[in-house]
């Protein structure tokens, strides 16, 4: 009996641990990191995958043997957002969707939680450009972080505290 | 044989009205406005909220569609280069309306799920004299990513702009 409740015991324990872990990781994210340029970033093609860093007051997009910089300076608002992605996604993704009895239709309910990144700079011209970023969950907000710090501006609004975030807003409720 | 000879009368005679409307019909268009250059102000979306990626995209598709249909010469919000440029055409769109719709429903119901945005586009000269005003949809109904509206519209404004202004030659700023 004993034994029994232990065994339970550990395996909430685990569980736990195992969450906050996976959290703590989320949030401490250093070096680059593993993003999709859905679109608008110059010179690079839509959906191209590489890694995003900023460092020396620099964004940095690496997307295989290329690299494209722009200045924090110059952006003018950087915003994050979350979203959701297909998990089977792709060719099998779309293959799947002639599977019978709707089971393709099954597969497209299972998804996997996304960050957006989106930035607004100007060129040297002054024109106003605007590049979206996809990338894993709870990596967005260190980014525009990093970004902040080095000069970059933004117009949302300041992440609540948490004490804030832990009653929801009216807005937030619907 | 008379009968017949009235028969092939009336048939020439019907065949020659179904050719002249659409040479007629073509005669009815009004002319096209003279655009030296186009230049794309940022999406507004002061009523309705709009997150800041579908604003982005918008604004990026746009662009890149309007230098697909020919305009070789579009400029973006802000660019210094466009004060030179005579017959310059600015455009500036307001989001009129937008449902945010969900990829996951459309996949998983096909019926259910649109994302749909309207946009008011506004077409003047730089002293702000109006020259064309229309609303656009963007719509994705069954297959893509939410973002995908976003390109809907912008190749819809970009017909609408090639069919009401001409393009001048010149060389392509983006």
């Amino acid at each position: 009996m004993t034994s029994r409740s232990t065994k339970v015991l550990l395996g909430i324990v685990s569980l736990f641990a195992g969450l906050a872990i996976s959290v703590a990781n989320a949030q401490q994210v250093s070096g680059p990191v593993k993003v999709v340029q859905l679109t608008g970033f110059a010179g690079v093609k839509d959906n191209a995958k590489g890694t995003l860093d900023v460092q020396n007051g620099q964004l940095h997009f690496v997307h295989g043997k290329t690299s494209s910089d722009i200045s924090a300076s110059s952006v003018q608002d950087v915003v994050t957002g979350a979203d959701s992605q297909r998990a089977v996604g792709g060719t099998i993704g779309l293959m799947s969707m002639a599977a019978p009895y709707g089971g393709g239709r099954v597969l497209s309910l299972f998804r996997t939680k996304i960050d957006t990144l989106t930035v607004q700079y100007r060129d040297a011209d002054g024109g106003l450009h605007g590049a979206i970023f996809s990338m894993p969950s709870g990596t967005a907000e260190v980014i525009k972080k990093e970004l902040l710090t080095q000069g970059a501006r933004t117009t949302a609004a300041p992440e609540p505290t948490p004490a804030a975030s832990s009653s929801p807003t009216k807005e937030q409720k619907q | 044989m008379n009968r017949v000879l009235s028969a092939w009368t009336t048939l020439c005679l019907f065949t020659l009205v179904f050719a002249a409307s659409p040479l007629l019909a073509q005669k009815d268009k009004p002319a096209k406005i003279k655009a030296g250059a186009l230049q794309v102000e940022m999406i507004q979306s002061d009523e309705i909220k709009l997150p800041a990626e579908f604003q982005v995209a918008l604004y990026e598709n746009l662009i890149r569609q309007l230098g697909k249909d020919g305009f070789s010469r579009v400029y973006r919000d802000g660019d210094r280069n466009a004060a030179s440029v005579g017959d310059l055409v600015v455009l500036h769109s307001t989001v009129r309306g937008f449902k945010a719709g969900s990829e996951r429903a459309r996949q998983v119901t096909t019926v259910s799920g649109t994302t749909s945005i309207t946009v008011h586009c506004q077409f003047t000269r730089p002293d702000g004299t109006s020259l064309l005003e229309r609303d656009v949809n963007g719509k994705v109904r069954f297959f893509g990513g939410n973002l995908k509206a976003t390109y809907d519209f912008a190749k819809k404004a970009a017909h609408v702009t090639s069919e009401n202004f001409s393009a001048a030659q010149g060389t392509g700023v983006l």
